[in-house]
């Protein structure tokens, strides 16, 4: 490993404490001059044409500033794959029909709450309901309901990957076995519901406070829907308290906050209740998956086929990319020589499914986990040798995708196996207890351009001061991952600074350079890394020319920043302080400001992401064979996330991925009727909670991406796949259920040691 | 969420709120711990003209312990209390158990036993194992103080036998028979920190290994906590065998009634009354022969 000053240290977060202490400022502790508040009205029905809506009572309440409608709005359809305009199938508020029980169909803005809500009860609509499809087989059927005109199979996107010669890869099998898993949907469940602000300016330019990941997307998307330039709109990002994927679209309230800032001309604030994020939200795809493999006898792999239908709810939303995203997902982790995808994405009459942490790969590598435990006992071989046998390495190629560049997914089987004593714990067990694995792969970034940027994927400005301090500015955004520190410890590591002598401004698309895609597919270590690191070097450039021409000396050093200080490699004797060489450039130019733009976009990296991330992870589970109750004792993980930059970070991404992991596999999903969710709190909607963590071990494998920053790649996103898989196989060798159907509730557990007995 | 407008009273004495509650009437409602009643109010499912307060009230959280007269938990006395008060601990560790096993520590140390019975929700973690105790509610009303068995308290989900002019000023819990044995048993969906979707009270008197008294009660199962009478046959003046245990755990699963909501199905809460039926008269007669 390189050896570093401050990556790789526990660098404590600038926003620990005032997080901790109820200080840090969410978009809902903002309070503006005049502001009005603003609730939307939703469709308490799944799916009916809107024949007629009254907003005239609602319009003559003393209080009421502002009743809009899709009739009132610009009519223009957004979503983030702007480069495919025929995948844009949302309007901010509903025009001639409702899809969903939650679809927006009207806003209120009120100088206070209790105005607002009596406002939306004296709106009149009036519905034509229509038929309902709730589950992808009613979406697919011949002469199912149609959801939106222009699509009328409902099957909105298909994708297919395919290489080599899947037949002969099957008839050349001697063991070929086909499954079907189903998946729930689940709910990212951030701390901090969506809230937005809206403010107009003297020259009718819009401020847009939001909880967003992607303050670039919302802003090119407001601009667009609101028919104004983009550099008319400036999206701010203050604290976010989490967003897992389902804060990376424009939203409706972020539209209406702003349209009717600029109709009133006072600010507007929505903030959504728990209730409308768990009955109306963005979730996880529920998915159907059938996935046939064929090994040979010693259990070499030899093809895969794989078709995946998402359950997508009433609209795209981020469906494209997670239909694009677990076709790959189902090549990874193994070599498949042979391979062949299609995926479609269906349309139902349920709140859309979106991004959710891992987008997509949780559920295809749930199937691809569990079809390898059930190979590997029907081939007579331990679970961890036939992954051991297939395992993808350094330098593996995917054809037309990518190029594995790093690859620590072996090291990280071996250490797993020995962290937890596998081959021992797998055979000496006591009944009712089982030991499992699942493993990961996932991207660091997307490659992808669907959303048709003008602009580096990530940019960084670093300005240098004479104080010896630097102000480094960045539109990644930090959504309660950390990436405000990550980025100072990157630039103080390459600056030869300390932390305190950096101060950041991130996430506001109006100071901030242009651009970066946001905080989504593990992207920003990486991405945003890379442009302060090429930033940084531009900045060093200038200072070392300054000081070579200030030290005159008769031999050409190698120059550093290091300690506060520039000066010839190795020779601190020579050493001026920071500050002091920034001093020297600046006057060199008659006092001009020592400021350089880094950026980074990926190039020549194939189709999907430039570098990825892997691990292996083992669960003890101790079952309670009369109540079906799972109780998880022990995981042990060992990932590959290049070098690790902050460890207290990759800590906190792994019991974060752990605890959404138990969820997906014990306990998490959505109870609906007829298209309507009913468990829309936390008392029913079963998160785990703090008591319910299990001890966790870890290792990081020790590997170098030379794509990444400092060797870094990603560590947000492929935690969140294997704790399902490890626990389902663990559950398994307890019990003898082998679950293809999330999640893995008592009942079935039950039902399935009935049938066995 | 927004709480409607409505008046607030801290009374510090149990005549004064007994007044209040009286001109107030109708629209008026009692507040303890508030952690069921806020919510409610703030979903709009209570809008309450009047809340009175009753954790303002001296000794209205007291708790005391003694051999002769048993126990007595005041009507605001906290969850967090009850559930580690070293008299309760002692002499009635099932009632503790409930209490600490009742939702999560901030809850615990806003809301009280009281409320959790008065709320009279079917599946009320503290009520089992106080009706197989045989506790008894202390009622204060216009027409002055009277005490109601426990089991006649609950009336329906959220319906209880409070008249309008009514407060349940305490809780009384005999003192256990040397020879008797409690155990408290519940499961939910989550592994901690939950709703019970099924949860059983057993309480048992021992004479040598033959059950000489037993009360059963089954939460979650039934509009209120349900006494398992055909159960309780099962078991009474037979010997606590598994065989016996294994039987009652089928009689409290046939005379249950569950439906299937958001928590469970109906068929797997059949299932747990059964199981849970035999773990609770498992503890409770092993607690009866080590006491």
């Amino acid at each position: 490993m390189e050896q570093f000053s401050i990556v790789g240290k526990d660098v404590p977060r600038n926003d620990a404490v005032a997080k901790a202490r109820g200080s840090a400022i969410y978009t809902d502790d903002m309070k503006l001059p005049g502001m009005l508040f603003g609730q939307i009205l939703r469709s308490p029905v799944a799916h009916a044409r809107i024949i007629k809506i009254d907003t005239g009572k609602a319009e003559a309440l003393p209080g009421v500033k502002s009743v809009i409608t899709g009739k009132d709005i610009p009519k223009v359809k957004y979503g983030n794959w702007r480069l495919f305009a025929d995948t844009q199938d949302e309007y901010a508020l509903a025009v001639d029909k409702v899809r969903f029980i939650g679809d927006e169909v009207a806003a209120v803005a009120a100088i206070d709450r209790e105005t607002v809500r009596e406002a939306l009860e004296l709106i009149e609509v009036e519905y034509e309901e229509l038929e309902g499809v709730y589950d992808i087989d009613a979406s697919i059927k011949e002469g199912a309901p149609v959801i939106h005109d222009y699509c009328p199979g409902n099957i909105s996107v298909n994708r297919k990957i395919e290489y080599g010669d899947i037949e002969k890869g099957f008839a050349e099998s001697d063991y070929v076995r086909e499954d079907t898993f189903k998946v729930q949907a689940v709910s990212h469940a951030y701390l901090e519901p969506c809230s937005a602000l809206a403010q107009v300016d003297l020259d009718g330019r819009i401020t847009l406070w939001t909880s967003t990941q992607v303050p670039y997307i919302v802003q090119c998307l407001l601009a667009s829907t609101l028919e104004m330039r983009e550099n008319d709109i400036r999206v701010v990002k203050p604290f976010v308290g989490g967003g897992f994927g389902g804060k990376m679209e424009l939203r409706t309230w972020e539209f209406c906050a702003a349209f009717m800032a600029k109709q009133t001309g006072r600010p507007v604030k929505f903030t959504l209740s728990r209730e409308e994020e768990f009955l109306t939200g963005r979730r996880r795809h529920p998915m159907t998956l059938h996935s046939k493999v064929g090994f040979k006898k010693d259990g070499s792999l030899m093809a895969k086929d794989l078709r995946i239908i998402l359950d997508g709810g009433a609209y795209n939303a981020m469906g494209p990319t997670a239909t694009f995203l677990c076709g790959n997902f189902g090549a990874m982790l193994y070599r498949y020589p042979n391979y062949r995808f299609h995926g479609r994405h269906a349309y139902t009459n349920k709140p859309p499914a979106s991004a959710m942490r891992g987008f997509g790969a949780p559920q295809s590598l749930y199937a691809s986990e569990i079809q390898m435990n059930l190979a590997a006992e029907a081939l007579g071989i331990d679970p961890v040798d036939l992954r051991l046998k297939n395992a993808q390495v350094s330098g593996d190629e995917i054809p037309d995708v990518a190029t594995i560049s790093s690859c620590g997914f072996i090291e990280s089987i071996e250490a797993v196996v020995k962290m937890s004593d596998w081959k021992r714990l797998r055979k000496e067990l006591k009944p009712g207890q089982g030991i499992g694995i699942g493993c990961y792969s996932f991207i660091t970034g997307g490659v992808f351009n669907w959303f048709n940027t003008q602009y580096p994927f990530s940019a960084a400005e670093v300005r240098a001061f004479s104080d010896g301090t630097v102000h480094l500015l960045t539109m990644a955004s930090d959504i309660g991952q950390g990436c405000d520190t990550v980025m100072k410890q990157i630039l103080a590591e390459e600056l030869g600074l300390q932390m305190e002598d950096i101060r950041i401004t991130s996430a506001d698309t109006a100071t901030t350079p242009q651009a970066d895609l946001g905080a989504w597919g593990s992207r920003v270590t990486l991405m945003a890394g890379n442009a302060v690191i090429d930033a940084a070097k531009k900045i060093k450039e200038k200072l070392f020319g300054a000081l070579s021409a200030f030290l005159n000396a008769n031999v050409i050093y190698e120059m550093e920043c290091k300690n506060g200080m520039v000066q010839p490699k190795n020779r601190s004797k020579k050493a001026v302080p920071f500050g002091d060489v920034v001093a020297m450039v600046q006057k060199a130019k008659r006092g001009e400001p020592l400021i350089a733009h880094g950026y980074y976009t990926p190039r020549d990296k194939g189709l999907v992401t430039p570098a990825f991330g892997f691990g292996a992870q083992i669960a003890l589970v101790d079952v309670d064979r009369e109540t079906g109750k799972v109780d998880v004792k022990q995981m042990w993980t060992a990932h590959d996330c290049g070098t690790v930059i902050n460890p207290k970070g990759v800590e906190g991404q792994l019991a974060g991925s752990i605890q959404m992991g138990l969820g997906y596999a014990l306990s998490e999903q959505f109870v609906m009727q007829d298209g309507k969710t009913l468990n829309t709190n936390f008392l029913d909607y079963k998160m785990p909670t703090a008591m319910d963590m299990p001890p966790s071990a870890v290792t990081h494998i020790d590997t170098y991406e030379p794509e990444g920053p400092m060797g870094a790649k990603e560590c947000g996103e492929g935690l969140a796949s294997p704790t399902a898989p490890a626990i389902s196989d663990a559950v398994y060798h307890a019990t003898g259920y082998r679950c293809k159907d999330l999640p893995i509730t008592p009942e079935k557990i039950l039902k399935s040691m009935e049938n066995d007995t | 969420m927004t709480l409607p407008k409505f008046e607030y009273f801290a009374p510090e004495s149990l005549e004064e709120a007994q007044q209040l509650l009286l001109n107030k009437a109708e629209g008026a409602h009692l507040l303890a711990g508030g952690t069921d009643l806020l919510v409610k109010m703030n979903h709009g499912l209570l809008k309450p003209a009047s809340l009175i307060a009753l954790k303002h009230i001296k000794g209205l959280e007291e708790i005391t312990f003694d051999p002769k007269n048993g126990l007595k938990i005041g009507a605001t006395a906290l969850l967090a209390n009850v559930a580690a008060h070293p008299d309760i601990l002692e002499h009635y560790p099932a009632v503790a158990a409930a209490a600490r096993e009742t939702a999560n520590v901030q809850i615990r140390n806003m809301g009280t036993v009281a409320g959790n019975l008065c709320n009279a929700a079917p599946s009320a973690d503290n009520a089992p194992t106080l009706l197989a105790m045989n506790a008894e509610v202390l009622i204060s009303g216009a027409k002055g103080e009277r005490r109601l068995p426990l089991d006649q308290f609950f009336k329906g989900p959220g319906a209880n036998a409070l008249d309008s002019d009514e407060i349940l000023s305490a809780i009384l819990v005999p003192a256990p028979d040397s020879d008797s044995g409690v155990s408290y048993q519940h499961i939910s969906a989550r592994g901690k920190v939950d709703i019970s979707a099924v949860c059983v009270g057993v309480m048992v008197r021992m004479e040598g290994d033959i059950c000489r008294d037993v009360r059963i009660f089954l939460g979650a199962v039934a509009p209120v906590p349900m006494r398992a009478v055909k159960t309780e046959a099962t078991v009474l003046n037979q010997q606590l065998t598994e065989e016996i245990i294994e039987k009652a755990g089928i009689a409290a699963l046939d005379e249950s009634q569950p439906i299937t909501d958001v928590r469970s199905s109906a068929d797997y809460r059949k299932k747990m009354v059964a199981v849970l039926t035999r773990r609770a008269l498992t503890e409770a007669r092993d607690r009866a022969l080590n006491s």
